[in-house]
């Protein structure tokens, strides 16, 4: 703060203005920025601006220091209250480059409103893709199914389980997120808006953007085996000779003979292909699912003793095919009757 | 990202359902109820820890993603609601039962599927002051996650009027002003309409829900085989919303790749094996075939 009202004083009349009197931030300053971003970037968030008063409260240390003169101040917190939004910690390169430019304009330098907006603008919407894809898509499933293994109980490892899965998760996650932030801030007020745009005009974002492609598209694959279960329950028995009967289970004989995870699979490109090509909204998704299943677990279409409670869920997260007893969850399971 | 959905009639009818099936577990355990003997255990500072925990995963206060990537997350959620009811290892279970529902879970444009945080924190305090078990747990996680949306929606909408508050702010250069509007009164109202529904719902909730998981047991167990079911089926949709930022161009083929990978081991390949190939896949389709294919440019977002 002493640092803070010394140049305040001596930069009265420069900001702006830029004859003679050169402010600079200080790295401390980029940081107090970075923390009010960090923590508040989802504080007020809304259907109208999304993040735009929180950008513009991650500004004010910035604007504080940069600008005197009262205009200057009321143009720039308006400046900053506009509409955006992006993924919280790779989107920081944005607000790194965009102080970087405030700092140049703070000095003299011939950026307007336009330039700050459509760096703003033009860049949140690439990273929040790209924002989104490595933080929601890549890392937080994966850490989570690391957790989930552990304070579930696997089995073959534990057996029991074991909360330090849920503490695992939140120390590799949180910190993971917290490094990636820093790095990207960092890197956008040091590369400034020039150094921005180039490395986008380079297409090394594209090619990064791809490559989290590449890597999201085989967790997701991943994930979609292991989480989630679709079962036909048809059942019939065809005679085998000798009076015996050989259970023959379309699920297991039929479909899981000729393609193996067909229909785990085929639900999910119907998801996708109901939500991103049809524009089905997931929470309509959501209801249909759901009375799809509570209809399916109806008696008249249940097959008589299928343990759905330990086959479709628990269990089948550790041996998917068909596995023994004994997981967690199975002791819920209705009783066979 | 950019486009922001409206929720419009699939969030009302998304809270129809839910109020329809808390409602009908409501009414399922009076009216079934043979013996009255709830053995319930949840007390009122019990149920306001909870309710804070819900709120605290909301907000801001812990480094930001201390909140959403971490207590939001059920099984995060699960643990500390096991360490209020005094059974870390069960609550822990049981959030990451929970959990499994909303393992592609991905909150964009201001738009969620569900609200594993309530799912979590509500879900699991029910279930172990109820003395019910982890699929029982996902039962509840599906109808309340579904439930918790509510408070989202009204959250995002509401909180357009702090941002005028702020204009009027910024119009008179007050730079704390405009700070404190985005996040005092957003905060307080947060507070207001996630702490007290939360609190409320497990201390009241508790031993109707406890008897009504119990009769459902007894008289129609296909109910609660139908969420068990539906937790095997829905987190194809947390799934498919991440599919669609990432499942187009020359990157597709991916997908098939890591889903048969699994299939083939049977599921034994950990899913960090799965992301070292995927990387090692990265690097080499960047290396040959660059950015090229993938046109992302946000079109479909």
């Amino acid at each position: 703060m002493s640092t803070e009202t010394m140049q305040g004083t001596g930069s009265g009349m420069g900001a702006g203005g830029g004859e003679g009197q050169k402010v600079a931030l200080t790295r401390g300053d980029v940081q107090r920025s970075f923390w009010l971003w960090t923590f508040f970037s989802h504080a007020n968030y809304n259907y109208e601006r999304l993040q735009g008063t929180a950008f513009a409260q991650a500004m004010t240390p910035i604007i504080r220091k940069l600008y005197k003169d009262p205009e200057e101040i009321k143009a720039a917190l308006k400046r900053h209250l506009v509409f955006f939004n992006t993924e919280p910690n790779v989107g920081g390169i944005i607000h790194g480059a965009v102080i970087a430019m405030e700092e140049q304009r703070a000095n003299g330098a011939d950026i307007d409103d336009d330039a700050i907006n459509s760096v703003k603008s033009g860049l949140m919407g690439p990273l929040a893709g790209i924002g989104d894809s490595i933080s929601q898509g890549t890392i937080t499933p994966i850490l989570l199914t690391l957790g989930i293994g552990i304070a579930a109980g696997n089995p073959t490892i534990t057996g029991d389980g074991n909360p330090l899965g849920s503490i695992i998760y939140l120390v590799l996650e949180v910190g993971i997120m917290l490094a990636l932030a820093y790095f990207f801030w960092m890197q956008g007020y040091d590369r400034g808006r020039v150094g921005v745009m180039e490395l986008l005009r380079s297409g090394a974002l594209d090619r990064f953007l791809t490559g989290a492609g590449v890597l999201g598209n085989m967790v997701m694959g991943a994930l979609t085996f292991q989480f989630v279960h679709v079962y036909l329950t048809l059942h019939f028995g065809i005679p085998a000779g000798g009076g015996n009967v050989t259970d023959f289970d379309i699920n297991r004989d039929l479909l899981n003979a000729m393609v193996p995870g067909l229909l785990p699979l085929g639900l999910v490109l119907l998801s996708w292909w109901l939500i991103a090509r049809r524009r089905m909204s997931p929470l309509w998704l959501l209801v249909v699912l759901v009375v799809v299943a509570l209809v399916g677990a109806f008696p008249i279409f249940a097959g008589p003793d299928t343990p759905f409670g330990c086959e479709s869920i628990l269990n089948a997260f550790f041996q998917p095919a068909y596995g023994a007893n004994g997981a967690l969850g199975c002791g819920a399971a209705p009783p066979a009757s | 990202m950019m486009r922001v959905h409206d929720p419009g009639p699939a969030a009302k009818v998304a809270a129809l359902v839910s109020v329809g099936v808390l409602a009908a577990l409501a009414f399922a355990g009076p009216v079934l109820a043979q013996d009255g003997t709830p053995t319930v255990t949840a007390g009122l500072l019990q149920a306001a820890l909870v309710g804070l925990g819900y709120y605290l995963s909301n907000s801001p206060w812990l480094f930001g993603n201390g909140g959403f990537f971490g207590l939001y997350r059920p099984l995060v959620a699960g643990l500390f609601v096991g360490i209020i009811f005094g059974d870390p290892v069960k609550g822990a279970e049981i959030g990451a039962a929970i959990n499994l529902l909303y393992i592609g879970f991905i909150s964009a444009g201001g738009s969620i599927p569900a609200d594993p945080s309530v799912a979590g924190w509500v879900g699991t305090a029910l279930a172990l002051a109820g003395g019910l078990d982890a699929s029982a747990g996902i039962a509840l996680g599906v109808a309340i996650g579904l439930l918790g949306t509510i408070i989202f929606f009204t959250r995002m909408s509401v909180d357009a009027v702090f941002a005028h508050w702020a204009d009027d702010r910024a119009e008179r250069g007050d730079i704390t002003g405009v700070s404190r509007m985005n996040w005092l009164p957003p905060q307080i109202f947060l507070f207001i309409i996630s702490f007290f529904p939360a609190t409320i719902a497990v201390y009241a909730g508790a031993p109707v829900v406890q008897d009504a998981i119990n009769n459902l047991q007894a008289n129609a167990p296909w109910v609660l085989k139908g969420f068990q079911i539906a937790g095997g089926l829905l987190p194809a949709i947390g799934i498919a919303l991440n599919m669609r930022f990432i499942f187009r161009g020359s990157v597709i083929p991916y997908f098939f790749i890591g889903y048969y990978v699994s299939v083939l081991s049977g599921g034994a390949v950990n899913i960090v094996a799965i992301a070292i190939i995927g990387a090692a896949l990265a690097a080499l389709h960047v290396t040959f075939l660059g950015s090229r294919p993938m046109q992302a440019k946000g079109a479909e977002a």
